[in-house]
């Protein structure tokens, strides 16, 4: 063999699979997405679908589907007889979209909003905020690089403005959470030190997100968690045809008496046996010293609220009940639990964030935890209620009016006893 | 003043895909003048430092810092010991010297034991950059090395490819490579080697070992964590994932530190060689993290043999080898880093030689066992297994499952 066929032999293959790849990058293809797979991604609750765009902004501008986001956490995944998309199957003519699942806090909800503010604007959508979010840490690391990628970051990167104090916040953030030394990194060091962009950094996001963009749209159909199949799609023909709020609460709580016989505190059988039943002795009084009083978590949900008011999107919140036979037990301090209420309550409100469904007080209620921080039976009847009048009803639009003071440790750390929160209030509040 | 290097983007070797188009556009020339029978030195110095400093900019820049410190370091202490050597021999001076050479590793390798954090002297490869010089002083001492420059010495530890994690090259074999441009034939055979390596490493690294590293370890340490502190069958889910994790990232990356070795005209010497194929212990060492296994065998565990033989300290050969096998693997279990687990880690290898010795030996005067491919399959079995379980250990998994359960 010539020196020149030898060579050939060693490049060829490798120069034609380079050239490949890169058509098959490049061109742009268009899968429509289909609705079932829409269907599918919008009950998967799949970190691909969270980190991915293109299955989330083709369900969201169907008009036909009516999607509305959910965005959340692990209550989602409690897909009981009446969990919101099986409810919305039967009874109202919209589905929602569920973003989230255990660890999207704020943060990792702001990125994911990130890649669909156009799908969010002048929308409607449901926030669910739960307590258990504001720990003294907030949102780990691992948490956050889990539903964290680099799609949704370049996407911010483009529209992070180095003068706003919010874009700045969330680059300072950025870099703490991802703690490395590649491109987001770096470029989120810029917009964190009030520096914009340089031409070639935009230039070198726009080839990058080309790239992602294709790969997104190529592969991010495949592998989605059948959530929809599996568990939603078999329950809607056990929904009474009526839509009839009381008879569904009972219905609801009989559920609860029967699949709940196995442990005082009313846990769903199989979560008791299988997460609690063991270490039963040792979770006695381990609570005791849960604290959501002081946490970063507070000026991460600060970015969300800018967001939404950006998007000018119309919000309902809804912030989580803990089953109270069970904080008993384990010794949580449920003043601290309606301390952490009203702190975040107090933010919402004060910026105008007014519609929120309040259920922190609801968790001694029969039937309306799954387990033991977990929204179930009657509780999804109650949310999917208020939910579906505040999405099927025309509401006055939205007056944000937000406040960067929110953005500062101070109210990260601030203890919301009354005085305190009038004194805040004054000293930031009132100009 | 140092700002503007932490605002840089950092690269660490091989970390992305993306990263071997720019490293392999950069060696493009280089490759070409080898083709041709030219070396360019200057233009591989270039390509090597802006690579280099890629990896140690951007805010790992004190580490970068400490590098430079650690190189002068090395080098003065080398070639020091080198132009000793030429006039004299004497064993203390050896033994100090060698001593000097391993002071920053040791430093720094028990640091955080002691200080509870890590040492301000470390950064990614002082361990195998420690175990170049110091294997050069021995060779030197051994009067191997006949000739060594300090620009040369330099090169030899700053060989970009195999800076940050081996596999451990050899000066004098390296030298050897660098000095001379291969034949065309030779180089072109090199290319195709190199084109497979990087593939099959590409295979290992980004495709396989995303399932084991992304996907299944840290949903099996998920699963085991609900349990903590107490076992469960998650937990040897755990071993085998981590197994699993371990070797296609390690044998990956060495496949791309040899695979750009050979485009840049040097033999780096392979790392791997299907370990879990190994029957019995003393095996496997022969096929796993080679460079690194070789490097004990002959610095320490040959060394001490002669040394013990020498000085008659044991009247039994099989005590000898085995105390020798002991030392040999608990230096490597302190050289990992000083916890419970890399030592006892170390501890459980050194014994389980000693045992494999012993058992062929038992064997050999009492069974009349014929070798088929029953008892070889026994025999592999046995090995990936307890390889496994010592790697579980390796890992410090249980350190966390047990003393740390939350995070703490």
């Amino acid at each position: 063999m010539s020196n020149r066929k030898k060579l050939w032999s060693i490049f060829g293959p490798l120069i034609v699979a380079v050239l490949m790849v890169v058509v098959v990058f490049l061109l742009p293809w268009k899968f429509n997405n289909t609705p079932a797979t829409e269907q599918r991604a919008a009950d998967s609750l799949s970190a691909t679908v969270f980190k991915n765009r293109d299955l989330k902004v083709a369900a969201l501008s169907d008009k036909k589907a009516n999607y509305v986001p959910f965005f959340g956490s692990s209550e989602l995944a409690r897909m009981d007889l009446f969990h919101p998309s099986v409810m919305a199957a039967r009874y109202h003519d919209y589905k929602p979209f569920l973003f989230g699942s255990r660890g999207t806090q704020s943060l990792p909800q702001l990125f994911n909003m990130a890649m669909m503010n156009q799908q969010l604007k002048n929308r409607k959508a449901v926030y669910i905020i739960s307590p258990q979010w504001f720990v003294k840490e907030g949102v780990s690391s691992q948490a956050f690089k889990y539903y964290n990628g680099n799609y949704a970051d370049y996407m911010w990167l483009q529209q992070a403005n180095p003068k706003s104090p919010y874009d700045r916040y969330t680059a300072s953030r950025l870099v703490f959470l991802l703690n490395d030394q590649g491109l987001v990194s770096s470029l989120a060091n810029k917009i964190a030190n009030g520096e914009t962009l340089s031409a070639a950094d935009r230039a070198n996001l726009k080839v990058r997100l080309t790239f992602l963009s294709h790969e997104d749209q190529l592969f991010s159909g495949f592998f989605l968690n059948n959530n929809y199949g599996n568990k939603i799609a078999p329950q809607i023909t056990q929904l009474p045809r009526q839509y009839n709020y009381p008879k569904l609460l009972t219905m609801a709580k009989e559920m609860h008496a029967a699949e709940s016989s196995n442990n005082q505190f009313g846990i769903l059988n199989s979560f008791y046996d299988k997460r609690v039943k063991k270490n039963i002795k040792s979770l006695k009084g381990s609570q005791r010293k849960f604290n959501y009083l002081q946490s970063p978590e507070y000026n991460d949900l600060e970015v969300v609220l800018k967001q939404f008011q950006k998007n000018n999107t119309n919000v309902i919140f809804m912030i989580t009940p803990v089953n109270a036979k069970w904080e008993k037990y384990t010794g949580m301090s449920m003043e601290m639990y309606d301390q952490t209420v009203q702190k975040i309550k107090f933010q919402l409100q004060s910026q105008g964030f007014n519609n929120i469904l309040d259920y922190s007080k609801d968790g001694a209620k029969k039937g309306f935890m799954q387990d033991t921080i977990h929204l179930g039976w009657a509780g999804w009847v109650k949310f999917d209620h208020q939910v579906s009048a505040f999405i099927d009803n025309k509401q006055p639009a939205p007056n944000y009016k937000l406040n960067d003071a929110f953005l500062s440790t101070k109210w990260a750390n601030l203890k919301p006893s009354t005085t305190n929160l009038n004194q805040f209030k004054q000293d930031y509040l009132t100009r | 003043m140092l700002t503007w290097i932490q605002t840089l983007p950092n690269y660490t070797a091989y970390g992305t895909p993306i990263y071997f188009l720019y490293l392999i556009l950069a060696i493009v020339p280089l490759s070409i003048g080898l083709y041709f029978g030219k070396r360019f030195a200057w233009y591989e110095a270039l390509i090597s430092f802006v690579f280099i400093f890629l990896m140690f900019d951007g805010t790992s820049y004190k580490q970068g810092a400490s590098l430079i410190g650690y190189l002068i370091y090395q080098t003065i202490l080398v070639v020091w010991y080198f132009h000793y050597r030429q006039r004299k021999n004497s064993g203390p001076v050896f033994y100090v010297t060698a001593a000097l050479s391993i002071l920053p590793i040791v430093i720094v390798k028990f640091t955080p034991a002691f200080v509870g954090h890590n040492s301000l002297l470390g950064f990614l490869g002082i361990s195998y950059l420690t175990f170049r010089a110091v294997g050069t002083i021995i060779e030197t001492r051994d009067g191997v090395v006949k000739e060594l420059k300090w620009w040369e010495f330099v090169r030899f530890m700053l060989f970009m490819p195999t800076l940050t994690s081996g596999p451990i090259d050899r000066y004098r074999r390296f030298a050897k490579d660098y000095k001379k441009v291969p034949s065309r034939d030779k180089y072109i055979e090199m290319l195709g080697k190199s084109v497979k390596y990087l593939f099959l490493g590409f295979l290992y690294k980004f495709v396989i070992d995303y399932f084991f590293a992304e996907q299944w370890q840290p949903f099996f340490e998920r699963m085991a964590m609900q349990h903590a502190p107490h076992l469960s069958w998650w937990t040897v889910g755990v071993a085998y994932m981590y197994t699993g994790n371990l070797f296609f990232d390690f044998a990956g990356y060495s496949l791309f530190a040899v695979g750009i070795s050979y485009l840049m005209g040097v033999e780096t010497p392979m790392n791997f060689n299907k370990p879990f194929k190994s029957p019995n212990i003393k095996e496997f060492w022969n096929r796993w993290h080679m460079t690194l296994s070789f490097w004990f065998r002959d610095y320490i565990f040959m060394r001490f043999v002669f040394l013990a033989t020498k000085k008659r300290w044991f009247k039994n050969r099989n005590v000898l080898s085995s105390i020798a096998y002991m030392l040999n693997m608990m230096i490597m279990g302190f050289w990992h880093g000083v916890t419970w687990y890399y030592i006892l880690y170390g501890f459980l290898h050194g014994l389980a030689l000693v045992i494999n010795d012993w058992w062929l030996r038992y064997k050999r005067k009492h069974f009349k066992i014929k070798t088929n491919a029953f008892t070889k399959g026994v025999a592999i079995f046995i090995t990936f297994n307890f390889v496994v379980f010592t790697l579980l250990i390796f890992c410090g998994f249980l350190d966390k499952l047990w003393f740390h359960p939350f995070g703490m």
